[in-house]
């Protein structure tokens, strides 16, 4: 002591006593962190760190993962099944065995009333691949419904549509290691800082150690648009007109990599032909970026030795979403950068399985990235299951947001929603709420019980979290990697794989269909149909994804047997010529002609509505919002809003105003800053009764993903500022 | 020791050998790196963390550190504020380092400049100094300032005084608590763990004034961080990335940093956010936590000016009649509740009220341990001359008079603490001789409108002492507007939170202000006019108690609410004043999620207070007595 005391006090420093660190993977975004889970002599979990030598994550987790122990024992969790004839009746708990069993028989019933696509299943980024493949055998195998699909059309869609349209396949080519190799890199209407705190942080060690120019298109000025070298503020939804006018650039003045546009592509005149509309004085016009801007930008891009492209829902949620991942693909494509090292279009994805439920869920096909409308996949699997080949449909059925639509139309009469919440995440909420009070029967399968959709519900299935369960998820690199259960569901509450389980038996009443009771032989199962496959994953299984902290696909059963250790990292997709995934092995330049049917502001409806995620909170918030710890930097919605027009309005910081759109309100409270425009507002989408209110989420004519991003609204300033402190808090009973 | 992983990651561990610059022996502030010599008593000693005796290895233990904050790197991610809380085990409302920001510019050349800060183990800590219990010790290992939540009583003078909201004082445990350089990390070689989780290679650590490597800068400021002249902090900043020339707040402050053209510093000015419309808020005014420095401060100067009167009839010939006369035992005994009820006030608004008795512990350093002694001084004196009061012999006599000059002493020393401790540097609204001025008036004032009420009613009110009594709160008044006259020109003129406080008093609280303002002038009016006439009138003699005790009251009340420290900015809701409060009036705190609790009242936990007395060896009571002296 230099001075305070004569005589030293001990020090009392917070110790947790953890005498056992177990292995997981962080069940938050897609980026895949490796996590360990410090758990106490009571077996209970007191804290999480990054896994030190995960190539990942190296280390590292973001505050949604440091505080990811505390989900076991979070407010809300559902801990018994429960039945009730109506909604609106009061829930009457139950038993596992009578609410499958009543699940089942409705099922049936409505099948056999209005015809076997009448009951849909809606499932999610949140499972594990085992669960998703479970799931998919149930429901195509057994159940028979075309009308399956995953929340994962709100976020990933129109990726999986883009690169499916150019390299005809999905499957981002890319991995995080080509940050470290790029020497130009383009994120659009990707915030990298705020949305993948961590692939953020991999992209600025590759930064700090090379330094590489980073362009980033976006409406706002987002942390990642205030460190880049160019920041494109662009009108909100012309982002193919940028991406044309920089390929008319690129083609002009003779930029392109003529050997491998060649040896890898089919339609340059084509695409040649419709970007010469897009002269960048006439593309300025419409997107808002100055014509010398659009140059240089391109110049800077096609002259990169390695130039790589990011994009997350800036790009995906937008009626041309799939146009926009095209256009990425398109440029990609005419420099040579698919598949080498720092040259990629990498879709930075959404949520922690979003990959798993692409490749396995069967919700848009088959698994493994089979078609239903191939007739020998249809064969393979079905021979694979021993099911009748032509129980399985000829055609993929409607996506989610279409479905809702269906339920709407009365064509729809049964739901069966698996960890996802419709009512706070689809776009324009009363008219999913209209279409929820219709439908005949509801079973709402989550974690929590206070999922805003459980209102609608005739059937709550209580479910595990994350690491109360056991299995793989899939990263935006392709990595599979691990989760051992850490944690057993609360009171009743079961893993989803058991769930599925348990209904499958309900519905394989001859058993012909198999369904392992234990993840890691369905993995193996899984492992056994990849073989040859785009996603390979032959050479893997629990252990070894352990080991290695996770392995990127593919990794073959000949690569294990020849002692081939899987890499650390750095895997890439189509690093040979002529190895895309159409029959021909090229991929495609697609000529994109931009129409712009957006919500655009005009009189009545002056200001652009931009909706997005912040740090702290996990999609519906269901999560982060009892975590309080991560909840308290934005506990109550807020809204972004330009200083000049706030003034102009009467607005003052902190005042709760009300934004009105075509569809509704919304109550949020105000943030004067210049991040935005000023004929743009910002709203974290995370609320629930708040952004999707207003949000009209006009469809993808390819991926069916809504326009989150491009509404128009009206701002009306709150005299009775107390009423609507009242009326935001209501909103925050969920 | 803490368990470290065979595999820590390379930017976990600490790398002071590895920088290429030359480590310096002094730092910029002159005090020398190396905080004890190898022959000192205290090198190499165990910083017994939980009991552990162990000796860490770290070759740099005896160094002063500090934490280094690239700025341009900053994205407030929260990881660092999400790690530290992780390791301490805190709930959301406590946090030992927080993430604020400021931001300057126009859409879409705007920017936000994102500060992570914690506690900065100043070379001159404050806190340590103000403590009035020493829960504070700088340690000679790594020159980490930690704090003894077992020792602390709640009182939170440590939270005003340091300029970087570094001391957390928690509302549900009732003490505080606060940054512990994660030392059991650096034990072992480790950063601590903010720095370990830094996801934008914004945060580091070791030895202060070394620059990490690929770093280009160690500078002390950068727009939104305090002047560096209150505490010598050791943080080190880089800033690379030029800002805009001004750079404002987003939490409820009305303050933003104002680039100055010559020397290119950020200033504090004022932002006047919430427009110049005029209210009154008078729940807030009066409804404040610190109801209970008004109550003790109010009646606690009355009371001293009352008994100095008392006493002074020496040289004030008409107040020896008061003496002498029978309102003297009314009026100690009036002293002695008012007295009762103002330390009473005090000591309940502790969170640990029970352990008020270590508030004299710290008299070596703590102005507020000196304020409290003066104080008690004075208490037992005014007991002990009151109680002799009642008797009537020579001894008696002697021993009132000692007791009168023990009170005597501890008016002196107590009230000039009691001004003294609100000089504080970093609240440039006390930091002020009005500070003085408005607790002399009220001395002044209240005590002569006492004295001269009772002898009102007890009909000893004799013309000479009405006079006497009339110029002294006459005086007082006089000393109230001179103070307040040059109180605000010195705010008006400041570049300092002081200015945004007189905008809060003159807008937000602008009816109340202008209300005190006028009823000063009706006091001084109604005073002045008596003293001309030698007026005893009763119905004038209310008026003027009202008026006057109108004024302390308004008067204390703002001095307590628009105080803005100079202190590190805030986001939109967390760590902002404006939403804490919002929280709080909706019911929002409600929501334990939500990371604001209630402001609440702590018992007197009496079974505690019992335990520590018959649990502390005699030798253990004497060592700490002697310790109040030597430190």
């Amino acid at each position: 002591m230099l001075f305070g005391r004569t005589s030293k006090n001990p020090i009392k420093i917070a110790d947790k006593a953890v005498v056992e660190w177990k292995y997981a993977t962080c069940g938050y975004c897609s980026t895949g962190c490796s996590i360990e889970v410090g758990l106490n002599n009571a077996g209970k979990a007191v804290s999480s760190r990054g896994v030190a030598d995960a190539d990942v994550n190296r280390g590292k987790l973001c505050l949604k993962g440091i505080f990811e122990h505390e989900l076991f024992d979070s407010a809300g969790r559902g801990k018994v099944p429960k039945y009730r004839k109506h909604w609106h009746d009061e829930w009457k708990t139950s038993d596992w065995d009578s609410t499958l069993d009543t699940t089942h028989d409705e099922i049936r019933r409505i099948q056999q009333t209005y015809g076997r696509d009448a009951f849909a299943i809606i499932s999610t980024g949140q499972l594990l691949t085992e669960e998703f493949y479970t799931l998919g055998k149930l429901t195509r195998g057994l159940i028979g419904t075309n009308n399956y699909d995953g929340n994962t059309t709100l976020c990933m869609a129109s990726a999986v549509s883009g690169y499916k349209r150019s390299f005809g396949s999905d499957g981002p080519p890319g991995c995080y290691e080509d940050f470290e190799h790029t020497d130009c890199l383009i994120a659009w209407g990707s915030n990298l800082p705020e949305q993948h705190p961590i692939i953020y942080w991999r992209m600025k060690e590759a930064q700090e150690k090379r330094g590489f120019p980073l362009i980033v298109v976006d409406p706002r000025v987002t942390m990642l648009a205030q460190f880049a070298d160019i920041h494109l503020p662009i009108t909100p939804g012309t982002d193919v007109v940028l991406q044309n006018s920089m390929m008319y650039v690129i083609l002009d003045e003779g930029l392109q990599d003529t050997r491998y546009i060649e040896a890898n592509t089919n339609g340059l005149e084509e695409l040649r032909a419709e970007v010469s509309h897009y002269d960048p004085t006439t593309a300025a016009k419409i997107c808002g970026i100055d014509e010398d801007t659009i140059r240089s930008v391109a110049r800077l891009y096609a002259n990169a030795e390695a130039a790589m492209q990011i994009w997350t829902m800036g790009i995906n949620q937008s009626t041309h979403g799939s146009d926009g991942v095209v256009g990425i693909n398109n440029l990609s494509l005419l420099c040579g950068n698919i598949g080498k090292p720092g040259g990629t279009s990498l879709s930075i994805t959404g949520q922690c399985n979003a990959m798993g439920t692409r490749e396995w869920s069967s919700c848009s096909g088959l698994p493994n990235y089979r078609q239903l409308e191939n007739a020998q996949d249809r064969k393979d699997i079905s021979e694979f299951w021993n099911i009748d080949e032509d129980f399985l449909p000829q055609k993929r059925g409607m996506f989610q947001t279409d479905i809702y639509h269906a339920i709407e139309a009365g064509l729809i009469k049964g739901l069966w929603l698996i960890a996802t919440n419709p009512l706070s995440s689809l776009p324009n909420s009363e008219r999913v709420r209209r279409a929820m009070q219709k439908l005949e029967f509801c079973v709402v399968q989550d974690c929590y019980e206070d999922t805003e959709s459980a209102q609608y519900a005739n059937v709550f299935l209580p479910a595990g979290t994350w690491a109360e369960k056991e299995g793989v998820m899939t990263n935006t690199e392709r990595r599979i990697n691990l989760i051992n259960p850490i944690a057993t569901p609360p009171g009743d509450a079961k893993a989803d794989l058991w769930v599925f389980n348990q209904m499958a038996k309900r519905f394989n009443t001859d058993g012909k269909v198999s369904f392992p009771d234990k993840a890691a032989d369905i993995f193996l199962e899984m492992a056994s149909i990849s073989k040859g496959r785009l996603a390979d994953i032959s050479g893997m299984s629990h252990a070894l994804l352990e080991q290695h902290r996770g392995i990127q696909w593919p990794y073959t059963e000949q690569q294990l047997n020849d002692k081939q250790p899987p890499p650390q990292g750095g895997k890439r997709l189509y690093t040979e010529d002529g190895t895309f995934r159409y029959a021909d092995g090229r991929a495609k330049l697609i000529p994109l002609p931009f129409i712009d049917n957006n919500e655009v502001p005009d009189e009545k409806f002056p200001i652009w509505l931009n909706t997005g995620r912040l740090i702290e909170h996990w999609h519906g918030r269901t999560k982060t919002g009892k975590i309080g710890n991560n909840n308290k930097y934005s506990p109550i919605p807020f809204v972004e809003i330009n200083p000049d027009l706030a003034a102009e309005l009467g607005i003052q910081r902190g005042e709760y105003i009300r934004l009105v759109s075509r569809r509704s309100d919304a109550v949020v409270m105000a943030t004067p800053t210049h991040r935005v425009p000023k004929n743009m507002v910002f709203l974290p989408f995370h609320f629930h009764d708040c952004a999707n209110r207003l949000t009209l989420g006009l469809l993808d004519p390819h991926s069916r993903q809504p326009a989150f991003k491009q509404s128009a609204i009206r701002i009306e300033s709150l005299a009775d500022q107390k009423a609507a402190a009242r009326l935001s808090m209501e909103m925050r009973s969920f | 020791m803490f368990p470290k992983r065979h595999n820590e990651p390379g930017y976990a561990l600490l790398s002071d050998a590895l920088n290429a610059t030359p480590a310096k022996t002094v730092n910029r502030y002159g005090t020398p790196i190396q905080t004890v010599k190898a022959d000192d008593k205290r090198y190499n000693q165990s910083l017994n963390i939980n009991n552990d005796q162990g000796i860490g290895e770290n070759p740099d233990r005896y160094k002063q550190h500090g934490f280094y904050f690239n700025a341009d790197n900053c994205i407030a991610c929260h990881a660092c504020e999400a790690a530290c809380s992780e390791k301490n085990d805190n709930p959301a409302h406590i946090a030992f380092r927080s993430v604020g920001f400021v931001e300057g510019g126009t859409y879409p050349a705007y920017q936000r400049l994102n500060i992570s800060m914690a506690c900065n183990h100043c070379d001159d800590p404050v806190c340590l100094k103000g403590c009035p219990t020493r829960a504070y010790t700088k340690f000679a290992e790594y020159g980490a300032v930690l704090q003894d939540p077992d020792i602390c009583f709640g009182c939170g003078y440590c939270t005003w005084v340091c300029p970087y909201n570094a001391p957390q004082l928690d509302p549900v445990k009732g003490q505080v608590s606060k940054c512990n350089m994660c030392v059991d990390r650096l034990e072992v070689g480790l950063k601590p763990a903010c720095v370990a989780a830094c996801l934008g290679n914004a945060l580091d650590f070791g030895v202060t004034e070394n620059i990490p490597q690929n770093r280009s800068q160690a500078k002390a400021e950068i727009p939104g961080f305090p002047r560096t002249d209150i505490t010598h902090p050791n943080i080190r900043f880089q800033q690379t990335r030029t800002s805009q020339r001004d750079m404002t707040r987003v939490d409820q402050a009305d303050v933003k940093y104002h680039r100055d053209e010559i020397s290119g510093q950020y200033k504090p000015v004022l932002d006047p956010k919430h427009g110049k419309q005029r209210t009154w808020n008078l729940n807030k005014l009066l409804g404040s936590h610190e109801n209970a420095h008004i109550a003790f401060t109010l009646s606690v100067q009355t009371v001293m000016g009352a008994f100095l009167m008392l006493l002074s009839g020496v040289w004030l010939a008409p107040l020896a009649t008061l003496k002498s006369g029978p309102a003297l035992l009314p009026a100690l005994g009036l002293m002695l509740l008012m007295m009762g009820f103002g330390l009473f006030k005090l000591n309940m608004h502790l969170g640990k009220p029970h352990r008020f008795y270590r508030g004299f512990y710290n008299l070596r350093h703590s102005p507020v341990s000196r304020e409290i002694a003066g104080v008690s001084a004075f208490f037992g004196g005014l007991l002990g001359y009151s109680f002799f009061a009642l008797f009537d012999s020579t001894v008696a006599q002697l021993l009132q008079n000692l007791f009168g000059l023990l009170a005597l002493t501890g008016a002196v020393l107590g009230g000039y603490f009691m001004y003294k401790l609100y000089r504080i540097e970093a609240r440039p609204f006390w930091n002020h001789w009005y500070t003085g001025a408005t607790f002399a008036a009220t001395a002044l004032v209240l005590g002569a409108l006492l004295l001269a009420l009772l002898a009102l009613l007890l009909n000893a009110l004799t013309p000479a002492l009405n006079t006497t009594l009339l110029l002294l709160i006459s005086a007082g008044l006089v000393l109230e507007t001179v103070g307040l006259l040059g109180h605000a020109r010195s705010l008006q003129a400041a570049a300092s939170e002081g200015a945004a406080s007189f905008y809060q008093q003159t807008t937000f609280y602008g009816k109340a202000y202008w209300s005190r303002n006028l009823l000063l002038a009706l006091a001084l009016l109604i005073a002045g006019s008596m003293l001309f006439f030698n007026s005893h009138n009763s119905i004038a003699y209310g008026l003027l108690a009202v008026s006057a005790i109108a004024v302390n009251i308004l008067s204390r009340s703002l001095f307590y609410v628009v105080v803005i420290p100079t202190t590190m900015p805030g986001a939109f809701f967390w760590k902002n004043a404006g939403f804490v409060e919002h929280a709080r009036e909706t019911g929002l705190a409600d929501m334990p999620q939500l990371g604001v609790v209630y402001e609440r009242h702590h018992a007197f936990k009496l079974d505690e207070l019992w335990e520590t007395i018959t649990t502390t060896s005699m030798k253990q009571k004497l060592d700490q007595l002697r310790r109040v002296f030597s430190g």
